[in-house]
């Protein structure tokens, strides 16, 4: 008994040693690169284990907090060239245009509206933008095992300046590499989603998970996203990121 | 309760028909009365529906009147800090080409956002069911309708449906279903959601929104949040709750209500004056049972209780009928007046069920029961006065009558002063209108005096056409004012009514004549939808240089018009090119000088109105109008007024370049073409057709074309006034079938006397029809005269409180030489019925009735 309560009180007492903020700032400089490429591949599965299947490309130049992303789908034939331009920002939410090439015209996404599904998929628009540090507190909660690996538990609040859906969220963060295992994304007590983080493989020296699963707790649905053809710190244009491109591009 | 069954009950037996008469007057006032009412109310609340359904949990809207605005205001909405949701809208009528569906209303709002504010409670609760979002907004042709919509014309998800669209007709694949309950049950089920800027490409809207529908955020109020925005985007624009919406709506709707009441109200004075003649009958017929009842012991208070009960029961079986007839027409009255308000006003609605409201029944019930009570209120006064001993005398009460007639010419000429007072202090409302009531009423007072006179006066005319049968009938009439008088009233009285409602359809028509003369002179006209009223649909500025550049086209005038809120009052902003128009256009202003009117507008330093506008408005010339526009306050002086009909509410006439510059929007309603001289229309008219055909959606219409659909138009707005010749001629023949049946009954020994001393079956049958002509001529007499002062105070109503409109007074003498054979007809049909009673009944018994 008196060697359980000396465990539990060593790793309190380690638990109190470290700042959740370092861990993040750690993980957020071990995936620090200049951009980012790959092709995704999302597979919706709904309730009633319907499947629909969408193929995307991504770009993303930057550093997190201000990095710039264009999302761009390939197919099916009835979405291509519908594109996402999101911007990001440290002390602030990300600005964020669709691009409709059909209607060849884009339309903001309003910070109202971050909320809602991402077409159709489990993610929401405000998933779809990168966290910064600085917009987030932190509190080191536990450590536990995702998949067989060591993780810290954290509890991320947003801070003030950050409109966000969720009043809170729980990463987990591998020990062994500082990649996200999973977040759990919560408003007020109840789970709203879910992401589950698999497939982790060193890319380019980023360790980098190749599966994003994302369960959406009160539909009971998933999306899974799978990244293929990873790429970092390929050369990008500046102004590839912006709402003229867009309409370029298309 | 004795007495009833006693007395009342078999006297009822004896003269059922006179009673059913009598109730049928009630019937037809409460009918009227109930039908109009509940007709207005559905059609509001369908209304009120639609826009509530739509609006969700919206709080408050944003609007700049039927412009719209730039996109960019809704980032600026966004941003205050007091507003939780904002999402944009777009919304238009559009045709379906589908038969039998008529137009659909298209809901354009931005999919990303709008879940918060309403719900599509789409099928199976599921919002994969929309196939799958991302297509939705991808694909422009993407539309939700409603269950019942797609079941009634047997579509289904990926379905295809036709619509009628700015650039055309264009298809549209059908992409989600939504249950038919909340929001999907606005515009009776015919309601389809598709995307904001596709919704903007095929209605023509370029880059612009209709209004952004807004819930503040959690915790603060919507005061608070509305004033929040109002400081944040200035006067431009409207920041109200949804059901402010019905504001327009409501202000048609009213005019057309305040008319319909108007007419049920007459209605109803109508069912009064058949129920106190059939009363006052009653009184005369029964004066002995009442002289035996008093000389028994009854007291005065009993009698007239008896009578008045009497009248309840009447009037209580009569509201009762006339209101279950009233509910049954309603749903088709409903029907018809929003046709009429679509065409008219642009405004689509919906009338599928009925909004029946207890409490109007019950008003409806009352007002019958009250009007019946109060018409044999007389009649019930004089039986309690009845004196017992000269009530079993004869030929007494022709020397009350005397003295009767005497009390009522005095009143009479008091009435008629003081309306002569009125008339000249009739800037106040409160006197016009009394002064008004008074006019009516000296005329009804002098009705039986002047009834007794003309009756006198035609005698000789009578005897001279037919002497034996002319002379019976004058001589009926003479000596009987009491029951002759009342028909007659009635008869003035709906006369009066149609003079008044014909009066002003034809000073209104000959009004409408001269405008379209000057104003509407153009060969031919392009518009976006045979609704010319609608203006959801616009062309982009360009299709006037499209136009021009056609073979054989002289002149284009491109319009963009729509209304606004101005001091709470929706108005009419027409943008024109005033000097093209000043060329063509040739109009004598009621107010300022026509050159100096064009002249000011053209320049931007001015703006013109129109009578209504300035009437209603309470403004005059050199006042500055203050409209709000996207770019802030647009204060311009009023420059000249002109009789202009465009909108019944009021319009304002500012020069394109001026709406161009504040409201940024350079798109197009109307383009009026002018053909070059020596050219033949039609052919021009063809290669415009060509042209413009394969890139828009729109019609070329013949000046003659545009002039049918204002005077289509102008008959179903006033299909109102036939309504009150067939109320006319029901009044006619009641009254006149009622006073006859009773003139038999007091002639029967009369008549039976004629037969037994050799007269023949046809002359009493002619002494019985030149009766009723009679009273047909006498009520056409007085109803002329009533009619041609109810004509001036009916004009002078609809200057001050219904639209605004100035009129000239034109009698509508062919509309009454109309009236003549009409309600002559109707007499001698009244009397054929009675005619054939006096001939068929026993002599024996005739001889021995007394």
């Amino acid at each position: 008994m008196s060697r359980v309560l000396t465990a539990v009180f060593n790793i309190s007492f380690l638990l109190l040693q470290i700042d959740p903020r370092q861990i993040l700032e750690e993980s957020q400089r071990r995936t620090m690169t200049q951009s980012q490429h790959y092709e995704g591949t999302l597979r919706v599965i709904d309730a009633k284990s319907k499947i629909t299947e969408k193929r995307w490309q991504y770009d993303r130049i930057g550093s997190h907090g201000s990095s710039k992303a264009v999302l761009r789908f390939t197919a099916p034939a009835e979405v291509k060239g519908v594109a996402l331009l999101v911007l990001n920002h440290p002390d602030r939410s990300s600005d964020q245009w669709m691009w409709t090439p059909a209607l060849n015209r884009d339309r903001r996404i309003a910070l109202q509206d971050r909320s809602t599904r991402f077409f159709g998929t489990d993610f929401s628009f405000e998933d779809l933008e990168e966290r910064d540090t600085n917009q987030f507190d932190f509190r080191l909660l536990s450590e536990e095992s995702i998949d067989g690996a060591s993780c810290w538990k954290v509890q991320s609040t947003p801070r003030q300046t950050k409109v966000s859906q969720y009043t809170h969220s729980y990463l987990w963060i591998r020990e062994d590499n500082y990649a996200f295992a999973q977040i759990e994304n919560y408003n007020k007590d109840q789970l709203v989603r879910r992401a589950h983080y698999s497939d982790i493989r060193n890319d380019q020296g980023i360790w980098t998970a190749h599966q994003i699963d994302m369960h959406d707790a009160k539909r009971n649905s998933h999306t899974i996203l799978r990244i293929e053809k990873l790429q970092y710190n390929v050369p990008m244009k500046d102004d590839a990121f912006t709402r003229e491109a867009l309409s370029r591009e298309s | 309760m004795m007495l009833l069954c006693l007395l009342s009950w078999p006297y009822l037996r004896r003269h059922l028909l006179r009673w059913i008469l009598t109730v049928a007057g009630i019937v037809l006032g409460v009918g009227v009365f109930v039908a109009m009412h509940t007709a207005n109310r559905s059609i509001f609340r369908a209304f009120d529906t639609t826009i509530g359904r739509i609006a969700g949990t919206t709080q408050l809207q944003v609007s700049a009147g039927e412009f719209g605005f730039d996109e960019s205001i809704l980032e600026r909405v966004q941003s205050v800090p007091e507003v939780g949701v904002a999402v944009p809208v777009v919304e238009a009528t559009v045709d379906t080409n589908i038969p039998g569906q008529g137009s659909i209303l298209i809901l354009g709002i931005d999919m990303t956002g709008d879940r918060s504010l309403r719900d599509y409670e789409l099928k199976d609760a599921d919002e994969a069911i929309i196939d799958d979002p991302l297509v939705f907004l991808a694909q422009p042709d993407s539309l939700m309708v409603t269950t019942e919509f797609a079941e009634r014309n047997q579509l289904a998800v990926n379905s295809k449906v036709q619509l009628a669209t700015i650039e055309g007709n264009r298809e549209f694949t059908i992409r989600g279903l939504m249950n038919s309950a909340g929001m999907t049950r606005a515009f009776g089920g015919n309601l389809a959601v598709m995307d904001i800027y596709a919704a903007q490409q095929i209605l023509g809207r370029g880059r612009r929104f209709d209004r952004i529908d807004v819930r503040a955020k959690e915790g603060i109020t919507i005061d608070d949040c509305q004033a929040a925005l109002k400081a944040a985007l200035g006067p431009a624009f409207d920041v109200d709750p949804p059901s402010a919406r019905g504001r327009h709506f409501e202000a048609l709707l009213q005019s057309y209500s305040t008319a319909m009441m108007i007419s049920s109200l007459f209605a109803l004075m109508v069912g009064m004056f058949i129920i106190y003649n059939s009363f006052a009958i009653a009184v005369t017929h029964r004066r002995s049972e009442i002289g035996v009842l008093r000389a028994l012991g009854a007291t005065r208070h009993q009698i007239q209780t008896l009578f008045l009960v009497e009248s309840i029961i009447a009037g209580t079986f009569g509201s009762i009928l006339g209101a279950s007839v009233g509910i049954t027409a309603a749903l088709v009255i409903a029907q018809w007046i929003s046709s009429v308000l679509e065409t008219a006003g642009g405004v689509a609605q919906r009338v599928s069920e009925l909004e029946v409201d207890p409490t109007l029944i019950a008003a409806g019930v009352i007002a019958g029961i009250t009007t019946s009570v109060v018409a044999a209120w007389i009649p019930a006064r004089n039986a309690a006065r009845v004196d017992p001993v000269q009530a079993l005398q004869k030929g007494k009460y022709q020397v009350l009558s005397m003295g009767e007639n005497r009390r009522r010419r005095w009143m009479a000429l008091t009435a008629f002063l003081m309306a002569s007072v009125c008339l000249l202090l009739s800037d106040s409302k409160p006197l016009f209108y009394t002064g008004y009531v008074a006019m009516m009423g000296a005329g009804l007072l002098l009705a039986p005096a002047l009834t007794l006179f003309l009756s006198k006066g035609l005698r000789p005319v009578l005897r001279r056409l037919l002497p034996a049968e002319g002379t019976l009938a004058a001589d009926s009439l003479v000596e009987a004012p009491r029951r002759t008088s009342a028909t007659v009233s009635a008869l003035m009285l709906s006369l009066a009514m149609v003079v008044g409602f014909g009066g002003f359809a034809h000073s209104f028509y000959s009004s409408i004549q001269e405008w379209m003369d000057n104003a509407l002179n153009p060969d031919f006209f392009v518009a976006p939808s045979e609704n010319l009223a609608t203006r959801s649909l616009t062309f982009p500025a360009e299709i006037s240089s499209v136009i021009e550049r056609v073979d054989g086209v002289d002149q284009v005038q491109v319009v963009r018009d729509a209304r606004v809120t101005y001091h709470e009052v929706p108005v009419m902003v027409i943008a024109i090119e005033t000097e093209k128009v000043a060329s063509t256009v040739h109009r004598t202003p009621v107010a300022g000088s026509l050159e100096e009117m064009n002249r000011l507008t053209a320049e931007g330093k001015g703006l013109f109105v129109s009578e209504s506008f300035a009437t209603n408005l309470k403004t005059k010339m050199a006042d500055v109008v203050e409209l709000p526009t996207p770019s802030g306050l647009l204060k311009l002086p009023i420059v000249g007024i002109i009789r202009d009909y465009s909108d019944l509410r009021g319009s304002l006439f500012i020069d394109r370049s001026v709406y161009r510059d504040w409201w940024k929007d350079d798109t197009v309603n109307i383009a009026r073409v002018y053909v070059r001289k020596g050219q033949n229309v039609e052919a021009v008219r063809q290669r415009v057709i060509q042209t413009l055909s394969s890139r828009y959606r729109l019609l070329v219409l013949t000046n003659r074309e545009v002039r049918d659909w204002i005077m289509k138009l102008l008959d179903q707005w006033f299909g109102m006034t036939y309504n009150q010749i067939v109320v006319a001629v029901l009044v006619a023949v009641l009254g006149i079938v009622n006073t006859l049946t009773v003139s038999i009954t007091d002639r029967k020994r009369e008549l039976g006397v004629m037969q037994a001393v050799g007269g023949l079956r046809s002359q009493i049958r002619w002494t019985v029809w030149i009766e009723a002509l009679t009273i047909g001529v006498i009520g056409l007499i007085l109803g002329t005269c009533l009619g041609a002062v109810n004509l001036y105070y009916t004009l002078g109503m609809i200057k001050r409180d219904l639209g605004g409109i100035g009129l000239d007074y034109i009698f509508p003498s062919a509309f009454m030489m109309l009236m003549v054979p009409i309600i002559l007809g109707a007499a001698w049909i009244a009397a054929l019925g009675p005619g054939e009673a006096a001939v068929r009944g026993s002599l024996v018994e005739a001889l021995e009735y007394e």
